[in-house]
């Protein structure tokens, strides 16, 4: 098999984490290993095997990857200043959901949030019906709240903030 | 880079899907008058075929597809039509995966509005007709 060689639409993106209580999250280098590691957590509906994850029901995957930041300095006598890239944060990701109060995955990001030490893994994994490619990361759950506008359904949103160093890595079944 | 998907595939899936769904109710592309004889019957019309195209001079710089065909449920039974609009509803919305049997494609998701039902006194049909958009990769 080769890896997703397409143009895919967003809506190939799913999120997953792992569904223990007290998850022992992967190292980095697991993070970046598909075989017996991300694919656990991810679903067979997007490739994985599915033996130790809980979709998280998003309406949509926002953003993620890295935060933009750099170095910017003037430099006297030169034409222009310059910028230096700095080793930039993982990106948090702002999600929400409809709730579903009986919704595992949202009950434990609740309890999660509820702790505010749980390290978690989770995985975003993008599918085109034969291969997966998938970024996974260890994150802590805050800023939990919940929107009942009487013009939409109950909203769920929270943030998933990774804890930095090494810890996300990428990976394919491929 | 993306390549430009083939409307004669789409036409041959969606026939194949809603074939599949309401079987053994017949399912046509288009209306013939002639169908109008039969109890129940399903018609379909592929519109808006059309990937986004992007900047500069290579022709593959192009998005996603997304489609939309319509569905009209045709039944000298009430019932029946609305029943029918609903075993397409159950199955098609929200739908990702093989789209089309095995000779069809991927669908990322399909996503139908059910429109609006109607009675053609003349022909003496319940009409129901609902838009399906599916999300292709390409």
């Amino acid at each position: 098999m080769a890896l997703i060689n397409k143009v895919l639409p967003g809506y190939t993106a799913t999120l997953w984490m792992q569904d223990d209580v007290t998850p022992v999250a992967l190292t980095d280098t697991q993070l970046g290993t598909w075989t017996a590691q991300v694919a656990t957590i991810v679903g067979t509906e997007a490739g994985g095997s599915g033996t130790a994850g809980y979709v998280v029901p998003v309406e949509s995957i926002p953003a993620f990857g890295a935060d933009d930041a750099s170095a910017a300095y003037s430099v006297a006598g030169a034409r222009t200043g310059a910028k230096i890239t700095t080793q930039n944060q993982v990106t948090s990701m702002t999600i929400t959901a409809a709730w579903n109060s009986a919704d595992a995955a949202l009950l434990q990001i609740r309890a999660d949030g509820y702790s505010g030490s749980t390290i978690r893994t989770y995985v975003v994994a993008v599918y085109d019906g034969e291969d997966t490619v998938a970024y996974a990361f260890n994150a802590r759950v805050g800023g939990l709240q919940w929107d009942m506008s009487p013009s939409a359904e109950g909203k769920f949103i929270f943030t998933i903030h990774p804890v930095g160093g090494n810890s996300y890595g990428w990976s394919t079944n491929t | 880079m993306t390549t430009q998907n083939n409307p004669y595939d789409y036409a041959e899936a969606i026939q194949y899907q809603l074939a599949d769904i309401v079987t053994p109710v017949p399912v046509y592309s288009n209306f013939n008058r002639n169908y109008a004889k039969q109890p129940k019957f399903l018609t379909w019309q592929l519109r808006n075929i059309h990937q986004d195209v992007y900047t500069g001079g290579i022709q593959s710089n192009k998005g996603i597809d997304t489609p939309i065909f319509q569905i009209s449920i045709f039944a000298q039974n009430k019932a029946d039509a609305f029943n029918l609009s609903n075993d397409i509803l159950q199955s098609l919305h929200g739908y990702s995966g093989q789209f089309g049997g095995p000779g069809g494609f991927f669908i990322a998701k399909a996503d139908v509005h059910w429109l609006y039902n109607s009675y053609d006194n003349e022909l003496g049909l319940n009409q129901i007709f609902l838009d399906c958009m599916i999300y292709v990769p390409a």
